[in-house]
């Protein structure tokens, strides 16, 4: 099964090129694609979230549109409208930027309630309904959406339900000086972008997504999975623990994780690896993001694997 | 100033919690002044810390400081003795509250609040003042432990997180419990380095060093236990247990009073526990077996103990006076448990009195009493023995005289007032007219204050005197016989000898005025009779092994160790600690034993320990593959040990269905030796 790892690695090493110094979150990205979730991307603006996205629809190959999502978007404009034809003489759909294998859902926090909650549904159905029709959607189909802080001015934080659907939720963060002075010394990621090749099709996408669900999980770990679960539910400063749903997730992505790393198995560390990107924006509390973020650390190094 | 530290939320609760608890712990003997400072200081600090009010400044801070000084030297009008330095060290307690700056300053009322629960100590030591100063102890333990609970993980509202403190202050207390009891049994007891005095009009009641008419009423009031007494052998019968307490010789008309060592002609007038007898000690002359019996007195401020005659201390510390009385070193301020034998069949200086005594004991003020001295002297005149005189006035008393706890008040002549007029009163009236009249007619008498009777416990085996059973009677000198008791109450109300008090007033509800609350008011009914009796025999228990424990404590470790010095003392206390902790140490490690599923997670923890040993311990939550990485980074040299022995361990444990821990035993044990060398262990 070295086979997922060398792609992968390649995938990693091709998407490197262009987002520098960010290995681990590209290896996350990717480890959610796999495992056949959206993802969501937090940060400030000007830390790499769009251009990820990008070299990521290159590099898996899959077709790619991106919608900016602004205060006066409407649903329609996301999944489209019908238009009569008068040659036809009938109304004919014209589909909207939604009918695409990997949708960049930019700013998904700027756009109001209704706009997001469309944008949501047709996440969670794979389908989406416009009058009274239901058109499927391409497969595979993934959302990446990207958001700014929620402190920032003139946005919509997203309820906790539709953050749900996000299997994972990542931070890129500033670059390490060494990569940052490469990024500055080398050409415009833009231009690197244009260049970037798939280096994997359709077909083999849908290989590693089925071989996922294989790889094992033994007793051992689902007991470890399990500790780690109980041990967020006991935290007083959250206002909850971790769901089952979230618990399920977190396992289809440390699954993806050991497949990605050459394995048929699952480990401690695949888990410890994913934990906070899947259940960091899934719990709430009084404190800050970072704040659970450091609760979410303080779990692991509380609950021993053995 | 402005605080520059912030005191969690939760650490200010339990702070003025452990306050109000701690001073609560004092109520009883601080002004009130005092406690209404300490209810502003709370005031004050919980508004300074919503922002409301401002820290008092330097000058108000100075001015309060003068304050509390002044106020308790104008509640007790000096500052030497307990009270009132109790009431200024919480006076400074109470203003450090208003100054929390620092974490500093946070821990310094920690630890003041520790000292001032424990002073609680000094006043009484009964199980039911310890116990509220082991809750207190508790509760300033939990201050102590929200202070250092971090100030993130702050969660207001949440009922669990403000009783956390609590929770673990409970646990680290009873924790701390068996380390507690060794250091009871073994650390030995240091004296008393000084006596801290204390007020005499504490409201402390008993027997006192003066007696005039009216006393003994307060005391016939108060149903307080005054000591316990536990006989070796069977307990004598209610009629001769006088418990002699004080000689009084000399009256003024009113008051009598102790004599003071005038007319004895010996060296030594206290002959203590362990001296050789003094020559005097032959004066009294002692038949038959004695009676062993242990007292247990509660405090009483004085230095003065209770025995039935005549007696001879057999603890240390613990004299015969030269009147036959026994005399504690110091005044007895806690409970105090002192070995005695009596014998009840005795001659007390029949050989004579010497003249200044015989003086002294004769000796009646000029201008009270005239129509007594008359009609004494005219009776000794027709009665020329002694003892037809005594019956004659006995035969009076039976006759004429009504026992009464509530006697009229009597005004200059109070013997003549009592003897020709009232005919109405108790004890202190009889024995006091009766040693007047003995005087006046010629014949030596002193008046002898204690107690009379006690009840016996019904499951305890133990007498229970109390403060009602305070007791006056006299004694006579006479030729060739010594000092005889006469007790003139027994002529009027001889019941009141023969049975205990409360048998004989127990009916009449109104003779005891003390508090609707006070289980002894109900004796008559008979489940809360046995309430009281069951808890007064817990309280002996406390007295006997907890407080009275420094009596024995010699002895036990003389047995245990053979010889009492500090080396051997230190072996004990170091073993007995480790014996007491053992437990806890054995539970730690069942825990962590039972935390290990199988065989092969105990072989790789033998694994992680080696590599413990070696100084390269794993990190808890950290998974085995991690931890490789780990090590093999600090010690290249192990790589390919660690990665087989990892990867083995992983695959096992994660991979396949099935494992085989013998495997890993195998590998670990060619792994060993070499690591011996490789790590230099």
């Amino acid at each position: 099964m070295s086979a997922v790892k060398k792609i992968s690695d390649a995938l990693v090493a091709r998407i490197g090129d262009i987002l520098i110094g960010k290995d681990q979150e590209i290896r996350l990205a990717l480890a959610c694609l796999f495992a056949r979730g959206h993802l969501l991307i937090e940060d400030l603006p000007g830390m790499g979230k769009t251009t990820l996205a990008q070299a990521l629809a290159g590099a898996l190959g899959l077709s790619y549109t991106r919608i900016q999502f602004t205060s006066d978007l409407l649903p329609a404009d996301i999944v489209g409208v019908s238009v009569y034809d008068r040659d036809n003489g009938s109304f004919e759909f014209h589909p909207g930027p939604i009918f695409s294998q990997l949708v960049l859902a930019d700013e998904i926090n700027r756009t109001t309630p209704k706009t997001q909650s469309a944008l949501l549904e047709s996440m969670s159905e794979g389908q989406v309904s416009v009058e009274g029709e239901t058109r499927q959607l391409p497969q595979p189909f993934f959302v990446i959406a990207t958001q700014n802080p929620v402190t920032q001015a003139g946005t919509f934080p997203l309820p906790e339900s539709q953050l749900d659907r996000f299997l994972m939720r990542i931070k890129l963060g500033y670059p390490d000086p060494a990569a940052e002075r490469k990024l500055l010394a080398g050409d415009d990621p833009r231009t690197r972008l244009k260049k970037l090749k798939a280096c994997i099709n359709e077909k083999t996408l849908q290989q590693i997504q089925q071989q996922i669900t294989r790889v094992k999980a033994s007793d051992s770990l689902i007991d470890y999975l399990q500790r780690l679960l109980q041990q967020t539910r006991s935290i007083a400063e959250l206002n909850d623990g971790v769901s089952p749903r979230g618990g399920m997730a977190l396992l289809q992505c440390a699954r993806a994780w050991a497949l990605m790393d050459g394995r048929q198995y699952v480990i401690p560390e695949d888990i410890q690896a994913c934990l906070i990107p899947v259940c960091g924006h899934r719990l709430t509390g009084a404190g800050s993001d970072q704040e659970i973020i450091s609760l979410m650390q303080q779990v692991l190094n509380t609950v021993d694997i053995i | 100033m402005q605080a520059d530290w912030q005191i969690p939320r939760i650490s200010l609760l339990w702070l003025l919690v452990s306050m109000v608890v701690v001073i609560g712990l004092h109520v009883e003997h601080l002004p009130i002044w005092l406690l209404s400072a300490a209810l502003l200081a709370v005031v004050w600090q919980i508004q300074n810390y919503r922002g409301a009010w401002g820290q008092p400044g330097k000058h108000l801070k100075v001015l309060l400081t003068g304050l509390c000084f002044g106020g308790v030297l104008s509640s007790y009008s000096t500052m030497l003795g307990l009270d009132p330095m109790v009431a200024l060290l919480v006076s400074g307690f109470v203003l450090k509250l208003l100054e929390i700056n620092h974490r500093r300053d946070a821990l310094v009322i920690v630890y003041l609040a520790y000292f001032v629960a424990i002073v609680q100590c000094l006043f009484e030591q009964t199980m039911m003042t310890a116990l509220p100063v082991f809750i207190a102890i508790m509760i300033v333990t939990a201050a102590l432990v929200g202070l250092h609970q971090s100030n993130q993980d702050r969660r207001a509202g949440n009922r669990k997180y403000w009783f956390r403190p609590l929770q673990t202050s409970v646990v680290l207390v009873i924790q701390a419990l068996p380390l507690m009891l060794v250091l009871f049994i073994v650390m030995p007891r240091i004296g008393a380095l000084w006596s801290v005095p204390r007020h005499q009009d504490s409201g402390i009641t008993g027997v006192s060093d003066s007696m005039s008419p009216g006393d003994f009423s307060n005391l016939s009031a108060s149903r307080e236990v005054a000591f316990r007494v536990e006989f070796e052998g069977d307990i004598p019968p209610q009629p001769s247990l006088y418990w002699r307490g004080l000689v009084f010789s000399e009256f003024d008309g009113r008051r009598w009073t102790q004599s003071g060592p005038w007319g004895y002609r010996d060296k030594n007038l206290l002959q203590w526990h362990g001296d050789q007898p003094a020559e005097w000690d032959s004066q009294v002359s002692r038949h038959g077996q004695p009676l062993a019996y242990t007292v247990m007195l509660e405090p009483t401020n004085s230095p003065w103990l209770f025995a039935l005659p005549t007696a001879r201390p057999d603890s240390s510390g613990v004299a015969l006076t030269r009147d036959f009385r026994l005399y504690n070193k110091l005044p007895v301020n806690s409970e105090k448990q002192y070995r005695v034998r009596s014998w009840l069949d005795y001659d007390l200086e029949s050989a004579g009195l010497t003249p200044l005594r015989r003086r002294l004991e004769l000796a009646l003020p000029d201008g009270f009493n005239p129509e007594t001295r008359r009609v004494a002297k005219r009776w000794r005149a027709e009665n020329p023995d002694p003892v037809a005189l005594i019956n004659r006035l006995l035969k009076q008393y039976n006759s004429e005289f009504i026992y009464t706890l509530k006697p009229p008040l009597l005004g200059k002549h109070t013997v003549d007032e009592f003897l020709w007029g009232t005919k109405r009163g108790f004890c202190e009236f009889f024995a006091s007219s009766f040693v007047f009249f003995m005087r006046a007619a010629g014949i030596p008498a002193r008046v002898v204050v204690g107690y009379q009777g006690g009840e016996r416990h019904p499951n305890g085996d133990y007498l229970l005197v109390h403060q009602y059973d305070a007791h006056a009677w006299a004694e006579v000198w006479l030729k060739g016989r010594g000092w005889l008791r006469v007790d003139p109450t027994a002529a009027v109300a001889p019941e009141r000898v023969e049975m205990s008090f409360t048998d004989l007033f127990g009916k009449n509800k109104d003779f005891l005025s003390d508090s609707l609350l006070s289980l002894e008011r109900y004796q008559h009914i008979s489940w809360l009779n046995k309430l009281r009796l069951n808890l007064d025999a817990l309280d002996y228990a406390w007295t006997k092994w907890v407080l009275g424990y420094d009596h024995v404590q010699t002895d036990l470790l003389m047995r245990l160790l053979g010889r009492i010095d500090p080396m051997r003392i230190g072996m004990l206390l170091v073993i007995a600690g480790a014996i007491a902790l053992a437990p806890m140490a054995i539970m730690l490690f069942r825990a962590r034993e039972k935390h290990y599923r199988d065989e092969l997670d105990q072989q790789y923890v033998r694994f992680c320990l080696r590599m413990e040993r070696a100084g390269l311990a794993r990190l808890s939550g950290e998974g085995p593959r991690d931890y490789a990485k780990r090590i093999v980074s600090m010690r290249p040299e192990l790589q390919g040990d660690v990665t087989a022995i990892t990867d083995l361990y992983e695959a096992q444990r994660y991979k396949n269905e099935q494992f085989n821990a013998g495997l890993l035993r195998q590998k670990m044990r060619r792994f060993y030796p070499g690591l011996r060398r490789k790590v230099r262990l």
